[in-house]
């Protein structure tokens, strides 16, 4: 599709400017709809995140069996590491316990968070946290667009192409509307001149489909791109005029102008702060995030808001699961062995501890999505709904617990198709993942042991359609 | 970044409607009807194509007129007489006592296995074609040893439904007083599809939602067999269950020998104090970490159910309707009666107004051992991971059916464990070309 060819995901390597690549997927792409105006260079993600996870790591040179010199190279590297170590950075985040939720505010931390792994979420941003560079931008002070501008233009794109083929539509019906009056006035019994025309007009419609209108727009801005080139500067002006006079509805109109007067007061507004324009955002971290942070990499320490006191890991796991119900239960309550939290620990540990970049996958309906490297080198592949398994007997020594766990397994039919549908719609594979509870047994200090109780298994689940699959 | 699923919505919603649009769930614009020569002209065979749809009412006569085409169009289409050529016509009875028992089997023989006619005829079947003929006895029906083809329930009430047979009722019933011979089927009392879905369904096993999945899939052209668990009495006490729970890989533990020292040494010299330790944490330790591999093997902490070290269990040991009861297979599948290939696919059928819920694990894992190991395997899944992933291990599809609607789902076992997705990563292999992006269809 020329939709795929013309919007690439990030590269893998930077592109400074128009590289041959590039021209030549413009070119291809061209035959099927118009070539978009440049891209900025995107920036070079492959280093930026080039350590899949916030831990340092010491290559040691290679040994060359017939070289003696590279064993004493290694030698070497083993002494200078044993006489000093280097530092491990261990960074800081607060939990907070009134919104059960854990944040990083040092602006060293955030980046380092989310380039090595993908830790986290902008709390003003979508996903990565940008908040300050679009601020930045929106103000004028850097130039290009963030990826939320991005979508913000093209959703209101999109709507304008919509009410403009409402608006075509309408017309459409009123012509035909006036001429099936005519034809009555006239009183002509025969319809087939009528029909005839009916049957054009009505093409007329079923031919403005957004894809054309799209494909006609930008064949539009091309064009007046290369009389920008041409003539001065002042022909920005007249486009935006000429943007605003060609508006197809009032609606549109109306909205714009309320738009215009407050980008005025929001102009006035940015002249009064731009001197103190500081970060507003902090990094959220997920609850498995942080554990998985805390507990397998050992790179992140928690510490309490109110009292800046350090939270041990054990402490910190008995709180997180207390936190995993709404309201969080009391200090003084036992934690169980299927506390949502464990549940979904054990998922992310899993998937996380075989090389996956494991994020929440709430906007697809799902508990994880699952990136092959990271969000930024391509889409997530996979989408994971966890469902608890209470499969071992002693959940069904009783029938208390045999119904304790019916209620806890649960989940109907037309919840899993919603769920696959929507999957399916975005081009990712549904993993249906159950985590076997383990019977509860006292608790014990030692993590490691208590999480190894929980297995957990993949199922795939996807839309079989017969017809498809006939050969 | 977030705006990368995004674009994936965005980009691809056409392709994924073309993937997943069933033509069969839309509501057809009948006005094509007209346009189709069948009625007229056998010869030409191109398609119309269809129209945009209108989604609200206007209050234009057009829109009316076009309506009432459309309507009139599939009247039309409905009222065009069938003609059944005599010739073809294939006449069956009905047997409500079903057929006669076969001969006893000899006993260490199995009574499936044994091949020649007559001796597979299903206890079940109901309906005798005393003298079969036409192309739909090549993959549906048992022979007796007179010749005589006894067809299923389903599969008598299928060919009743597309006007291919005619099911007489037998003088047994009707007590008809006609003698012997070729006049009995002349004089005999046609079934009508009231009677047969009255007689048929809920006749050995068959319920309205198996025989929905069974007809649908038959009507697109699929062969279809009964699969051993048809029957939801018959069934197997098996150990299987403690396998399965077995099955699961153990966190790993250092090895003995030259190389745990080996590994203890380094290990030492890497971690001085040993601060790594899974019991409070962290995993990896505080010490120097050589590469990104090793910490992602300290990692792995969470057993996960390996499917490829379990052996296929019986199929009568799962519980149903959790079991497969259906073995389709392909239009391309040649089809011998008597020695049926191994199916394309295994279909287990679900009344959702009987199991409410979702399988639960040992219910899905049941049905998924009870099909045979179906690795992935070729040049293509070797080259590309996701495949692999899609793939799974095993495959079962279950047709769930909810008050007449299908859909079918395909569920496959599949073992993230066993791709090591931090072993690939950092290689010159870029997600792109490890098979991220499907084949675009044009």
């Amino acid at each position: 599709m020329a939709e795929a060819t013309s919007v690439p995901k990030p590269e893998l390597k930077a592109v400074p400017g128009p590289s041959p690549v590039a021209v030549t997927v413009s070119e291809t792409a061209e035959k099927t709809r118009p070539a978009r105006t440049p891209r900025p260079p995107r920036p070079n993600y492959r280093h930026i995140h080039r350590f899949p996870l916030p831990v340092n790591v010491h290559h040691v040179p290679s040994v060359i069996p017939h070289n003696p010199l590279s064993i004493i190279s290694v030698a070497l590297s083993y002494l200078t590491f044993l006489i000093s170590p280097p530092r491990q950075e261990i960074y800081t985040a607060y939990f907070d316990s009134a919104t059960s939720s854990v944040h990083v505010t040092d602006e060293k931390t955030i980046r380092a968070l989310w380039e090595m792994g993908f830790f986290g979420k902008g709390s003003l941003s979508r996903s990565e946290p940008n908040w300050l560079e679009q601020e930045k931008k929106r103000r004028g002070l850097m130039g290009g667009n963030t990826v939320e501008e991005a979508t913000r233009k093209r959703r209101a794109e999109r709507r304008q192409l919509k009410l403009e083929r409402a608006r075509h539509e309408k017309l459409a019906v009123e012509e035909r509307l006036k001429a099936e009056a005519a034809a009555r006035e006239s009183g002509s019994v025969d319809g087939s001149p009528i029909d005839a025309g009916a049957e054009a007009a009505a093409i007329l419609v079923e031919r403005f489909s957004v894809k054309k209108a799209m494909e006609a727009k930008y064949h539009e801005r091309r064009q007046q791109a290369l009389q920008n080139k041409n003539t001065s500067e002042s022909a920005d002006s007249s486009q935006a005029a000429n943007a605003s006079s060609d508006l197809p509805s009032p609606i549109v109109e109306k909205h714009e102008a309320v738009s215009n007067s407050s980008a005025r007061h929001q102009a006035l507004d940015d002249e009064l702060d731009l001197e103190t324009l500081e970060n507003e955002e902090h990094l959220q971290l997920s609850t498995e995030e942080t554990f998985f942070l805390v507990y397998a990499l050992g790179a992140l320490r928690v510490v309490d808001r109110n009292d800046n006191a350090p939270i041990s890991t054990s402490s910190l796991l008995s709180l997180l699961r207390r936190h995993s119900y709404y309201p969080p239960r009391p200090d003084s309550s036992q934690p169980e062995v299927d506390d949502p939290f464990m549940i979904s620990y054990v998922v992310y540990h899993h998937f996380r501890s075989l090389g996956w970049v494991v994020r929440s996958g709430v906007k697809f309906g799902t508990d994880y999505l699952l990136y092959n490297r990271g969000p930024v080198f391509s889409h997530a592949e996979f989408a994971v709904i966890i469902i608890p398994s209470y499969s071992h007997p002693y959940w069904s020594e009783t029938e208390e617990r045999k119904e304790y766990a019916v209620n806890k397994q649960a989940r109907s039919w037309w919840w899993l198709h919603c769920v696959n549908r929507v999957q399916a719609q975005v081009k990712k594979s549904l993993v249906v993942c159950y985590v076997e509870v383990p019977p509860p047994v006292p608790s014990s200090a030692d993590i490691g042991g208590e999480i190894g109780r929980y297995r957990v298994r993949e199922f795939i689940l996807r839309r079989w359609v017969p017809n498809r699959t006939r050969d | 970044m977030a705006d990368a699923d995004e674009d994936a919505v965005r980009g691809t919603t056409v392709e994924a409607t073309q993937i997943e649009v069933d033509l069969s769930d839309e509501t057809q614009d009948f006005r094509l009807l007209n346009h189709l020569n069948f009625l007229t002209d056998t010869s030409s065979s191109s398609l119309p194509r269809r129209g945009e749809k209108d989604f609200e009412p206007n209050p234009t006569e057009f829109q009316a007129d076009v309506l009432s085409a459309s309507r009139q169009a599939m009247h039309n289409a409905l009222a065009h007489p069938r003609l059944h050529n005599p010739k073809n016509q294939v006449i069956a009875i009905y047997a409500p006592e079903g057929p006669p028992p076969p001969p006893p089997v000899p006993p260490g023989q199995d009574p499936g296995k044994t091949s020649g006619r007559g001796a597979s005829v299903s206890p079940d079947a109901c309906v005798y074609v005393p003298s079969p003929k036409g192309q739909y006895f090549k993959n549906m029906g048992q022979a007796d040893r007179k010749g005589v083809i006894w067809l299923l329930p389903e599969e008598a009430l299928y060919l009743l439904e597309r006007g291919s047979l005619d099911i007489r009722w037998p003088t047994s019933i009707t007590g008809g007083t006609v003698e012997e011979g070729s006049e009995e089927e002349e004089l005999s009392i046609p079934m009508s599809l009231q009677a047969a879905y009255a007689c048929f369904i809920g006749r050995g096993g068959l319920t309205l939602e198996r025989f929905t999945v069974f007809s649908s899939l038959k009507r697109i052209g699929y062969a279809i067999s009964r699969a051993p668990g048809w029957d939801d009495s018959s069934s197997v006490e098996d150990s299987a269950d403690e396998d399965s729970r077995n099955a699961y890989t153990q966190p790993v533990t250092r090895g003995a020998g030259l190389a745990g020292i080996l590994g203890s040494i380094f290990n030492w010299i890497n971690d001085p104090k040993s601060t790594s330790s899974t019991a409070a944490g962290p995993v990896i330790g505080y010490g120097i970490h050589r590469n990104y591999s090793d910490i992602y093997k300290k990692l792995a902490q969470i057993p996960w159910h390996d499917p490829t070290t379990l052996p296929t269990r019986n199929p009568l040991s799962t519980k149903p309707p959790y079991r497969v009861i259906l073995h389709v297979f392909k239009p391309s599948t040649f089809i011998k009666k008597s020695a049926l290939p191994p199916p394309d696919f295994r279909i287990a059928v679900i009344n959702t107004r009987e199991a409410t819920t979702i399988p639960t694990l040992p219910e899905l894992s049941a049905l998924l051992e009870s099909t045979p190991l179906d690795p992935p395997k070729g040049e293509k899944m070797d080259r590309q991971m996701y495949l692999r992933l899609r793939h799974g291990y095993r495959n079962v599809i279950l047709a769930v059916v909810d008050q007449g609607v299908t859909s079918f789902l395909r569920v496959a076992d599949v073992a993230f464990g066993r791709e090591r997705l931090y072993e690939s990563v950092g290689g010159s292999l870029g997600p792109k070309k490890a098979g991220n992006f499907r084949k675009k269809k044009r």
